[in-house]
C-alpha cells in the first residue's frame, strides 16, 4: 500500500519538476516559441496538450500488448494525431475566439514530442492507471512552463498580466520579449534561476544530512 | 504477394488503428459541424456589429452580390439601405493576407473597419487589430477626404513604430475597396433597389 502511494508520488514528481518537458528536457519548443506571448494564450495551449496527453496515454497503454513493436510509432502517431485533431474541432466549435489566437498551433501539438515521448517511454510499458498519473504530471509540468514564460513575456513585454496593466499604462511594449528571440532569452532565465533553485537545494539538504551525521556521532564520542 | 503472418499482423494492426480514429474524428466531426457553423456566425455577426450601425434586418441573410463582392446590407425599420458591408483582403501583409470588413454608408463614408484575420507581429504589425485609435482614424472618411496611404509614403494615416508594412497594407486595400465602391455605385443600388421592390 505505501510502496504503491510512494510509487504514485514518484511518478508525479518525476512528471512535473525533475524531468520537466521544458525545463529539464527541453521538448516541445515548438509552441513555448509560438504561442507564449501571454497567459491567456498559454493557458489554453497546456490545457489542449494536457487533454491530447490524457488521452493518448490512456489510449496507448491500454493497448499496448495489442500492438507489434514494429509497427508501435505509426499506431501511436495515429492515435495522437486523432486526438488533437478531436480537440481542434472542439476548440472550433465551442472556444471560437481562443482558436483564432491559436490557430495553427493546435494541429502541431502532433509533432510535440513531449507526446510521442510519454508513449513510447511510459504509456507503451505502464499500467494505464500510472499512465494516467503520469500524463497529469507531465502535461500540468509543461502548462505551468508555459505560463510561466506567458507570465515573464506578457508582463516584461507589454507590461500587463491577464491584460491588467500591471507596469503603468505608459508602458513601452518592449519587442525583445514579444518576438520569439525573446522566449529563448526569457527561457534561459528561467532556467538559470530554476538551476540556482535546485542547487541551493540540494547544498542545503546536503547540509542537513551532515549536520545530522555530526549529531549523531557527538553522542558516541561522549560516551566513548 | 506472400505475407508472413507477422507482416499480416502488423498491417492489420494499422488497419484497424486507422479504421477506429477515422471512426472517431467522423462521430466529432458529426458533433462538432452545427456549433462550428454558430460559432463563425457568430463570429462574422460580431464583426459586422462593428461596421454596421443599428439595423432593423438580418444582414448576415440581406445581401447582394456584385462585380465578385459579396455585401451585406444593413435596413432601418423603413427597409431604406443605412449601410453595406463587405469583406476586403490586404495579400500584401507582413506574414500573408489581412482579412478585413468594411462598413460604408450608401454616400461611401466609412463607418468603421475591422480586421477578422491576421497573421501579423504580435506588438508590432497586430497593432492594425488593437491600435483603437488607428482603427478610428478611418470613421467617416471618404474616398476624397484623405490621401489614402500611410504618412511615410506620403499619406494621412499613420504607421507605427517598427511597422510600416500591415498598417500600409490596410491602408492600400481600404482606398482600393472604396474605388471599386465608387465605381460600382450606380450598379450597387439599382439592384438594392431591384432586391428590394421584388
Amino acid at each position: 500500500m505505501a510502496e504503491r502511494e510512494s510509487a504514485s508520488r514518484h511518478i508525479l514528481a518525476d512528471g512535473f519538476w525533475n524531468n520537466n518537458v521544458i525545463f529539464t528536457q527541453l521538448l516541445g519548443m515548438c509552441p513555448l516559441l509560438g504561442v507564449t506571448t501571454s497567459v491567456e494564450n498559454a493557458f489554453w495551449m497546456g490545457a489542449a496538450t494536457l487533454l491530447v496527453l490524457i488521452c493518448s496515454n490512456l489510449v496507448v497503454s491500454l493497448v499496448r500488448s495489442m500492438i507489434p513493436a514494429a509497427v508501435r510509432i505509426p499506431a501511436y502517431i495515429t492515435i495522437i494525431a486523432a486526438f488533437v485533431t478531436l480537440v481542434d474541432m472542439a476548440m472550433n466549435a465551442w472556444l471560437h475566439d481562443m482558436y483564432l489566437v491559436l490557430g495553427l498551433f493546435i494541429p502541431l501539438i502532433v509533432v510535440n514530442c513531449a507526446i510521442l515521448g510519454r508513449a513510447e517511454a511510459f504509456a507503451s510499458k505502464n499500467s494505464a492507471g500510472d499512465s494516467l498519473l503520469d500524463a497529469l504530471a507531465v502535461g500540468s509540468g509543461f502548462t505551468f512552463a508555459l505560463l510561466l514564460l506567458g507570465g515573464v513575456r506578457e508582463l516584461f513585454g507589454r507590461g500587463e498580466l491577464l491584460g491588467y496593466p500591471l507596469l503603468g499604462n505608459d508602458y513601452p511594449d518592449v519587442l525583445m520579449f514579444i518576438l520569439p528571440p525573446g522566449a529563448f532569452i526569457s527561457l534561459g532565465l528561467i532556467l538559470a534561476a530554476i538551476n540556482i533553485i535546485n542547487q541551493r537545494l540540494e547544498n542545503y539538504r546536503k547540509q542537513q544530512a551532515e549536520r545530522a551525521a555530526q549529531q549523531a556521532q557527538i553522542p558516541a564520542v561522549e560516551a566513548g | 504477394m506472400m505475407f508472413d503472418a507477422e507482416q499480416r499482423r502488423m498491417v492489420l494492426t494499422l488497419l484497424i488503428v486507422a479504421v477506429l480514429a477515422a471512426l472517431l474524428l467522423g462521430i466529432t466531426a458529426q458533433l462538432t459541424r452545427q456549433p462550428i457553423a454558430e460559432a463563425q456566425r457568430q463570429a462574422m455577426m460580431q464583426s459586422l456589429m462593428q461596421v454596421l450601425p443599428a439595423h432593423a434586418n438580418d444582414p448576415l441573410t440581406d445581401t447582394v452580390d456584385d462585380d465578385g463582392i459579396h455585401y451585406f446590407i444593413a435596413r432601418d425599420a423603413q427597409g431604406k439601405v443605412t449601410a453595406l458591408a463587405w469583406e476586403a483582403v490586404a495579400p500584401d501583409g507582413y506574414s500573408g493576407s489581412i482579412h478585413l470588413l468594411i462598413g460604408v454608408r450608401p454616400t461611401g463614408s466609412i463607418i468603421g473597419i475591422r480586421i477578422t484575420d491576421h497573421r501579423e507581429t504580435p506588438g508590432l504589425g497586430d497593432g492594425i487589430v488593437r491600435n483603437k485609435a488607428w482603427l478610428a482614424s478611418f470613421v467617416g472618411q471618404r474616398l476624397e477626404s484623405r490621401r489614402w496611404a500611410v504618412k511615410k509614403d506620403g499619406g494621412d494615416f499613420d504607421q507605427f513604430t517598427g511597422a510600416t508594412i500591415s498598417p500600409r497594407a490596410v491602408v492600400k486595400t481600404v482606398h482600393a475597396s472604396l474605388q471599386h465602391f465608387a465605381r460600382r455605385h450606380a450598379q450597387l443600388m439599382q439592384a438594392l433597389k431591384g432586391e428590394h421592390h421584388g
